[in-house]
């Protein structure tokens, strides 16, 4: 998958909000492999990971959104723990 | 036609599509035999022919050419038809065919590279069609035989295509008919494919919902066991739910009754209460995330090897049972043998006779060997005590 083409293609985002001030948009990457088709629920749990892990202790609120206008709250978490 | 002044005239698209209409109505009513019938699909490729005419007659006008005394003809290329309408060009050759047949098209003029131009009969183009009227509105899609529509009974499920039905897309040719899907092989064309399938998919419909339950009933327990805390969205949710339905449930595809079902659901249940169980015994146990739990391509640690502790703990149980009953038996023929109790005014073969029936009930080879043991020993201890 060409990587500059993720927010076109990517079926879920993640708004996360740091603790710093900073807010910013990571957008899902929902393939296995690159023939593969394309899986919500694997690119969620990948975002999931990233904020659990990746960025632990760093951010205060991330909600997870569908991808496209005005999609709906899939998931929101809240000093590390989800709440919905 | 439309006269909105006097000098320039357009072609209205749903007069035009009327009289087309009208004009193979009266077409199909007055010949039975289907070949010389218009079918739909032929009726799709009439449409598109006067849309795609009235639309350069129209820009015709607009650039300011004079139509009013004679028609142009429709210059048109067979391959772009071919992919406006998503068939192959042999398609299109083919109805323009029957078409000229049925007098739709009047004239036709191959011009090599410049490809083709068609005549279209005056009428459709022309107000005296409006006398053609029928009197009764008649249904566009009747009699007709290669229709799909209402004659297979979909669902999800299935992985039948939803979006090859949605008539939104057919909007090319304002038929219910899959156009675009002209160029392969038709999925359904096969009239002994057709009647297979509607048996099939009757006989399980009725079933499809049980059987479904079986699985969310599944999620839910099993949720409710051993992901209490965690939350899961729809997506999630449904990923999980298929890999139960492909892994737990074998994609339905073993041959089993509705009892068959439920008792193998109780099964599972037990098992799940197992995992529970052990899970609760020691704070340092842990089983993976539900998506992995249930994963069919998991071989590791996934909910089926539970299966093994299941049956261990069956036969564990079913020889403790078999011991019990043992147990009772020697005591009875002790008893027996001092004449005490409730059996004292039996015979022997009154009180043999007695156990036998009690054992044969549970119908269990190896209760029975057991019990056919104990007798030796108890015949052997009585002759040498």
């Amino acid at each position: 998958m060409n990587t500059a083409n993720i927010p076109n293609s990517s079926l879920t985002k993640c708004i996360v909000y740091f603790k710093d001030g900073n807010s910013r948009t990571f957008y899902s990457f929902d393939k296995s492999h690159r023939n593969s088709k394309p899986n919500k629920a694997l690119g969620i749990r990948r975002l999931e990971k990233m904020l659990m892990h990746r960025f632990k202790g760093m951010w205060e609120t991330a909600i997870i959104y569908e991808n496209f206008y005005k999609g709906a709250e899939l998931a929101k978490y809240k000093d590390g723990v989800r709440l919905f | 036609m439309e006269n909105r002044d006097n000098v320039k005239c357009y072609f209205d698209f749903t007069k035009v599509f009327t009289k087309t209409k009208n004009y193979i109505d009266i077409h199909n009513n007055k010949h039975e035999e289907l070949k010389k019938r218009l079918n739909a699909n032929h009726r799709a490729t009439a449409e598109l022919i006067t849309r795609l005419y009235a639309k350069q007659l129209n820009r015709a006008v607009s650039l300011g050419k004079d139509i009013k005394t004679q028609l142009p003809g429709f210059k048109t290329f067979n391959p772009s038809l071919a992919t406006c309408k998503g068939c192959t060009t042999r398609t299109i050759i083919n109805h323009k065919e029957r078409l000229k047949a049925a007098g739709f098209i009047i004239k036709e003029i191959h011009r090599g590279k410049a490809g083709i131009e068609l005549w279209i009969n005056p009428l459709i183009f022309d107000d005296r069609v409006k006398n053609l009227h029928p009197l009764v509105h008649e249904q566009q899609e009747q009699n007709n035989n290669n229709s799909s529509v209402d004659k297979l009974i979909t669902s999800e499920k299935e992985g039948v295509r939803y979006e090859a039905h949605k008539q939104s897309n057919n909007c090319v040719t304002r038929t219910a008919h899959e156009q675009y899907m002209n160029t392969e092989e038709s999925r359904i064309s096969d009239s002994e494919n057709q009647t297979w399938r509607k048996k099939k998919s009757s006989v399980r419909e009725s079933e499809s919902a049980f059987l479904l339950h079986l699985v969310l009933a599944f999620w839910s327990y099993a949720r409710a066991a051993l992901y209490k805390d965690l939350i899961f969205c729809e997506a999630e949710k449904n990923e999980i739910l298929n890999n139960i339905w492909a892994s737990i449930y074998k994609k339905f595809r073993v041959e089993g009754s509705k009892k068959d079902w439920e008792n193998h659901q109780i099964i599972l249940y037990k098992r799940i209460d197992m995992v529970s169980r052990w899970l609760k015994r020691n704070p340092n146990r842990w089983i993976p995330a539900p998506h992995l739990y249930f994963h069919p391509e998991n071989t590791r640690n996934d909910f089926r090897k539970t299966h093994k502790w299941y049956v261990k703990q069956e036969t564990l149980k079913r020889n403790i049972r078999n011991q019990i009953l043992i147990q009772k038996i020697e005591a009875e023929w002790k008893d027996h043998v001092k004449s005490i109790y409730k059996n004292k005014a039996k015979t022997g073969l009154q009180l043999f006779r007695l156990q036998q029936q009690r054992i044969s009930v549970y119908k269990d080879e190896a209760l029975i060997r057991a019990f056919e043991q104990s007798l030796q020993r108890t015949v052997l201890n009585k002759f040498t005590s």
